[in-house]
């Protein structure tokens, strides 16, 4: 095409005048020069501010390629766009329809006994042989009937603990019975047990083939790392953990078993190391978890060994390792990043609890402890285990679904921490692709909204998104690896 | 621009036609980790009303004067920023209102027929 003589002005220039509306959308630096907008519904457009101030200022030429951009993503509408009020309606009503769909993920806490004494344990577990902190067959048969009572279409029930397999004997009559009922109800039901692995047998990997039940098990990377982390008495916890996970391959399928693992202080220099020992044991994903301030963790002080900007540091690492490995052909993913490019991309977003608005407590997620407490989150009944019970929304003995889920202080922390109505959360442009998280504030700020300027969720939020945005803008090679994650 | 760091603080006076209150609230709320501002009070004493709107950065005990300024010169960007944001939710706000009641108009948020094993 032939240049324009330097005396005449662009075509930008001779444009006619714009005449277009704004729609909702919120911005946020994301370096000196550049900033992230986003829309109502989680898409984005990267542009500097000079372009902001002439977008937000409705004096955009139509013939800029921004324009167009800006157009296609509803972040604008002119009269030839009127549908996109229309279209745009409908992605939030589509990005929001979890939320009438309620809770999913049911969590049964068969037991609070562990063999093992991890330093960072997020539930204070008990001894083996205390048997009083085993969840009875009575509050287990209540539990599913508020399992059955949530209308979600698909239902997951975890088995947690302490280790849940020392309890395998309610596990079992769980499955069997969720089935029967199933049977009339015929919704999407899977099981899931999370287990350090060591009491699996031949029995338990039978009966996990014939219901296809699913393994979650914990590995925080090479042996002297995991089991310095993970100390169990007169064994190691990493042989144990490899074994079960190699049984359970041979047994059901690879895809029946997955590991997660905890950054302790002594993994921060390790995080290649740790990835490299994912890889090698054949997992093609790895979630590169921060602590959580709950349990073992505060108590042993643990959770101050670090601060979020060292796990920071640890993740953009791991994560540049990971796209490195990609390049080489070796497939394996991050979670955490996973789930954001989710929300980012995906038009329904993600289903993860800790990332949803409004919070995932209870509509999410609800947890149904050892002793036949209810609870609205995980790491609310950890939270309760250190004597702060504001999650708890009773008992089995004496609630229905309906009751806990017309819970009064429920419906009060999910409206007070709904980020859209936070403050900061409100206007960050970050607010569709993040969630509240009201058990985190609530236990480091003892507030469920918590002031998001002291706030380690938000800082972790905030750095991983900006990396994530930075990746995709300037790293052609990392977002094409990026966006195959979706 | 901001003056010298005396006492741990800096003086600052805002132009209230440049910036709106909304906008001088949350920047001083979203950086309250780094200064705490103090509005409309000079010296313990009420300011008074019209357009100027004097603050007073006021810092952690042994903060340096080079850090203190660049907290300031972040105040100032973010003012801008947050003055925009007003801006733009001043153009959006109606549209948004009924985006969200067009995307939620046929919801029948109460899910009937569905009733649990005892009667929920």
């Amino acid at each position: 095409m032939t240049e324009l003589h330097p005396r005449f002005a662009g075509r930008a220039a001779f444009a006619p005048p714009a005449d277009y509306r704004l729609l909702p959308c919120r911005f946020l630096a994301l370096d000196d020069h550049r900033v992230v907008v986003t829309n109502e519904v989680g898409e984005h457009v990267v542009m500097t501010r000079d372009q902001l101030r002439t977008f937000a200022g409705r004096t955009l030429a139509t013939c800029e390629p921004l324009y167009r951009e800006l157009k296609a993503k509803h972040f604008l509408f002119d009269d030839e766009s009127r549908a996109a009020l229309d279209l745009l309606a409908l992605k939030v009503r589509t990005r929001r329809a979890a939320v009438a769909r309620l809770t999913g993920l049911h969590i049964f806490v068969v037991t609070l006994r562990c063999d093992h004494s991890c330093h960072y344990c997020q539930v204070s577990r008990q001894t083996e042989d205390k048997t009083r902190f085993d969840m009875t067959p009575a509050h287990a048969d209540r539990a599913l009937e508020l399992v059955f009572a949530s209308p979600s279409p698909a239902i997951k029930i975890e088995f947690q603990g302490g280790e849940s397999l020392l309890n395998f004997a309610l596990i079992r009559h769980v499955v069997i019975e969720a089935e029967r009922r199933n049977a009339s109800h015929r919704r999407d039901l899977q099981f899931v047990i999370a287990s350090n692995l060591t009491q699996i047998d031949d029995e338990i990997l039978e009966f996990a083939r014939d219901h296809r039940i699913y393994f979650s098990t914990s590995l925080d990377g090479p042996q002297d790392l995991h089991d310095a982390n993970r100390p169990l008495r007169g064994a190691s916890s990493y042989r144990a953990a490899l074994d079960g996970v190699a049984r359970i391959r041979a047994k059901l399928g690879p895809e029946f078993v997955s590991a997660l693992m905890t950054t302790t202080p002594a993994s921060l220099p390790r995080v290649t190391e740790i990835i490299d020992e994912y890889v090698r044991l054949g997992f093609h994903s790895i979630f590169l978890r921060s602590l959580s301030p709950y349990g073992f963790a505060v108590r042993t002080r643990l959770v101050r060994g670090y601060d979020i900007t060292d796990w920071l540091a640890f993740y953009r690492r791991g994560l540049a390792h990971i796209l490195e490995l990609n390049r080489r052909g070796v497939r394996i993913r991050e979670e955490l990043t996973a789930l954001l490019l989710g929300k980012m991309f995906s038009p329904s977003g993600t289903a993860y609890v800790d990332l949803q608005s409004p919070a995932g407590i209870a509509i999410g997620a609800l947890v149904y402890n050892y002793d036949g407490k209810i609870y609205a989150s995980d790491e609310g009944r950890m939270l309760a285990e250190m004597g702060d019970h504001s999650f708890c929304l009773g008992s089995l003995d004496d609630q229905t679904f309906a009751s806990v889920m017309t819970n009064d202080t429920l419906h009060g922390m999910l409206e007070d921490s709904l980020p859209e109505s936070a403050p900061m959360c409100s206007d960050c442009a970050f607010l569709p692709w993040c969630g509240a998280d009201p058990t985190f504030h609530q236990a480091t700020q003892r507030d469920v909204v918590g002031h998001k300027a002291f706030s380690a969720f938000c800082a972790k939020q905030m750095a991983v998104l900006r990396h994530l945005v930075t990746l995709l803008e300037d790293d052609p090679e990392a977002a094409r690896i990026l966006r195959s994650w979706i | 621009m901001a003056a010298a760091l005396t006492d741990g603080a800096i003086q600052v006076v805002l132009d209230l036609r440049v910036y709106r209150l909304t906008a001088i609230q949350k920047t001083a709320y979203r950086l309250a980790d780094r200064v705490t501002v103090v509005l409309g009070v000079i010296a313990g004493e009420l300011a008074p009303g019209g357009d100027q709107l004097p603050a007073t950065l006021q810092f952690k005990p042994g903060t340096s004067e080079p850090a203190a300024r660049e907290v300031a010169r972040q105040f100032y960007q973010e003012l801008l920023d947050q003055e925009l944001r007003e801006q733009i939710a001043d153009q959006t706000n109606a549209v948004r209102t009924l985006i969200l009641a067009h995307a939620f108009s046929n919801a029948d948020l109460i899910k009937r027929g569905d009733r649990g094993e005892r009667g929920e």
